[in-house]
């Protein structure tokens, strides 16, 4: 709560009154550091892991993707820095100019794109549920009068909202607390993005425990989120991401982090495979 | 880059019926808070006085270890930590029936609780010694004098830091959203959810949360000047 009025108070002061000034690439070339906004705890996209260390498959994905298309354009060497966002605080992050792109689990909406601008879609995924294994929850066509957790602020809890009135839902700023409350029965399912939960479900104490149910009931296309009308900006990260497409790069980071031998072993179906391929357009 | 303001979004769809749910579930939330609270203030702050060594502990540890918690630990301890130890049917019902709302009223109140107690066991010691000998000495016995004298007067010293407590009650009921309770803080990130404008949802909510605490202000300060009892030293400084 304190980071949001901070950033927001920042925001007013800064964002607000400086209109017309600099432009991202101009600030990075001055600044000679990419600030990216990310997740501390949504793994493997952005988190502290055992060692420490703050990794992810977004912040892989702009460190050796985007950041050498960036020194690339910008013809010197940008470092990259990073600072913790989360649902609620990484819009007024970018338009604050706190940070320069939102790198972890954000969904590209409608709504947000009048407020940002979104670079190629880097992850397919849709919301599911998180249960007991054994629960006759079965997909959101059994939750009616469930108690069901979901994140705060997520698309998820929206659709959850509007699909089944009936539902009792409670939203949870973070995922410990709603996987928490799942455990000890405050709630019968945890709503979230499949691959949070299939995240979630392999670092519980018993991961046989659990079971990641239902159809996609949303669709969840992450991007990466920058200042609006920055359309130099976002073709660099865009280069950046479909050269690593084409160049197989991008799929090497995947498996490093959702392949077979990975903590969260999350194929990629042939489908999102092409869907990415088709993002890419001729040099 | 500049932000473009557009306050329609505050009136527009749901989020006028979300503002004014946010804001019953904070008075709800708060109210009961505050009552609890005072009631433990209140028991507490009068066993800190008393002559009997074991009570005075009692209450002091009570005291000491209520507010020396952080009050995020409270509502995770009263959601979390409380409800393994209810029976299984008491539980369900309860999960049922907005657990987090009575974790929060409860995390709430008993937090609050103890930072009362300090500020009633100040006010009740405030009081010089020779106050009630005086009144003793009228003829009183140590009950009506505590009833007539003491008790009337330490209410009134009271009242400036009991509002201060209060204001910060009603503020601290936001950490209630981190269990899932859908108070004002909680209802104006869903505005932001939905309409991707942080500043006009997050200026609403600190509207009414400013409108809320200085009507209570007010109301306090007009309380205080209208019980102040004349000719005692720095009555009626109240605005």
């Amino acid at each position: 709560m304190n980071r949001l009025l901070i950033v927001l108070i920042f925001a007013l002061f800064n964002g607000l009154s400086d209109a017309g000034a600099e432009t991202t690439l101009e600030k990075l070339d001055k600044n000679g550091t990419l600030v990216i906004g990310t997740r501390t705890g949504s793994p493997p996209f952005g988190y502290v892991n055992k060692k420490n260390e703050w990794v992810g498959f977004s912040i892989d994905l702009v460190e050796k993707a985007i950041l050498p298309a960036v020194s690339k354009k910008l013809n010197k060497n940008i470092i990259l820095e990073k600072k913790e966002s989360a649902p609620a605080t990484r819009i007024p992050l970018l338009q604050s100019n706190a940070v320069d792109l939102i790198a972890e689990t954000m969904t590209d909406t409608q709504a947000r794109r009048e407020q940002v601008d979104f670079s190629l879609t880097f992850f397919v995924t849709g919301a599911q549920f998180l249960v007991k294994k054994g629960t006759p929850i079965k997909g959101i066509e059994s939750i009616a009068g469930k108690r069901v957790a979901a994140q705060q602020g997520s698309t998820n809890a929206r659709i959850i909202r509007e699909r089944v009135p009936s539902a009792k839902l409670v939203e949870f700023p973070d995922q410990p607390a709603a996987f928490q409350a799942l455990i000890q029965g405050q709630v019968q399912a945890y709503a979230n993005d499949g691959i949070q939960l299939a995240g979630l479900k392999a670092r519980a104490p018993k991961p046989d425990a659990w079971a990641v149910v239902g159809d996609f009931f949303s669709y969840e296309p992450y991007g990466m989120a920058m200042r609006k009308n920055e359309s130099d900006f976002r073709h660099v990260v865009n280069v950046g991401l479909m050269d690593a497409i084409a160049s197989g790069l991008y799929f090497e980071i995947y498996n490093k982090w959702f392949g077979p031998k990975a903590e969260i072993p999350y194929p990629l179906t042939t489908e999102s495979k092409r869907f990415l391929q088709m993002q890419v357009v001729p040099k | 880059m500049s932000y473009e303001l557009d306050w329609s979004v505050l009136w527009s769809g749901q989020s006028g019926g979300w503002l004014l749910q946010g804001f019953l579930t904070t008075l709800e939330i708060s109210t009961l808070g505050w009552v609890l609270a005072a009631a433990l203030g209140a028991l507490c702050g009068a066993l800190r006085t008393v002559p009997l060594t074991i009570l005075r502990c009692l209450a002091a540890g009570y005291v000491e270890f209520f507010r020396n918690v952080p009050l995020l630990v409270w509502m995770f301890f009263w959601y979390f930590g409380v409800s393994p130890l209810l029976p299984q049917v008491a539980r369900e019902w309860l999960f049922d029936h907005g657990a987090e709302f009575w974790a929060a009223v409860f995390a709430l109140g008993v937090y609050h609780g103890a930072r009362f107690s300090e500020v009633i066991r100040a006010g009740i010691q405030s009081i010089p010694k020779t106050q009630l000998e005086a009144a003793l000495s009228t003829g009183l016995t140590i009950a009506q004098a505590y009833r007539l004298i003491i008790l009337p007067i330490a209410v009134r010293l009271i009242i400036p830091p009991a509002t201060n407590e209060t204001l910060n009650l009603i503020k601290n009921s936001s950490v209630a959203l981190t269990i899932g309770v859908a108070e004002l803080t909680f209802q104006t990130r869903q505005i932001e959810t939905y309409t991707a404008k942080a500043f006009e949802a997050l200026a609403a909510g600190t509207i009414i949360y400013l409108t809320l605490c200085l009507t209570i202000a007010l109301l306090m300060a007009r309380i205080e000047k209208r019980v102040a009892i004349p000719g005692m030293i720095g009555q009626g400084s109240a605005p």
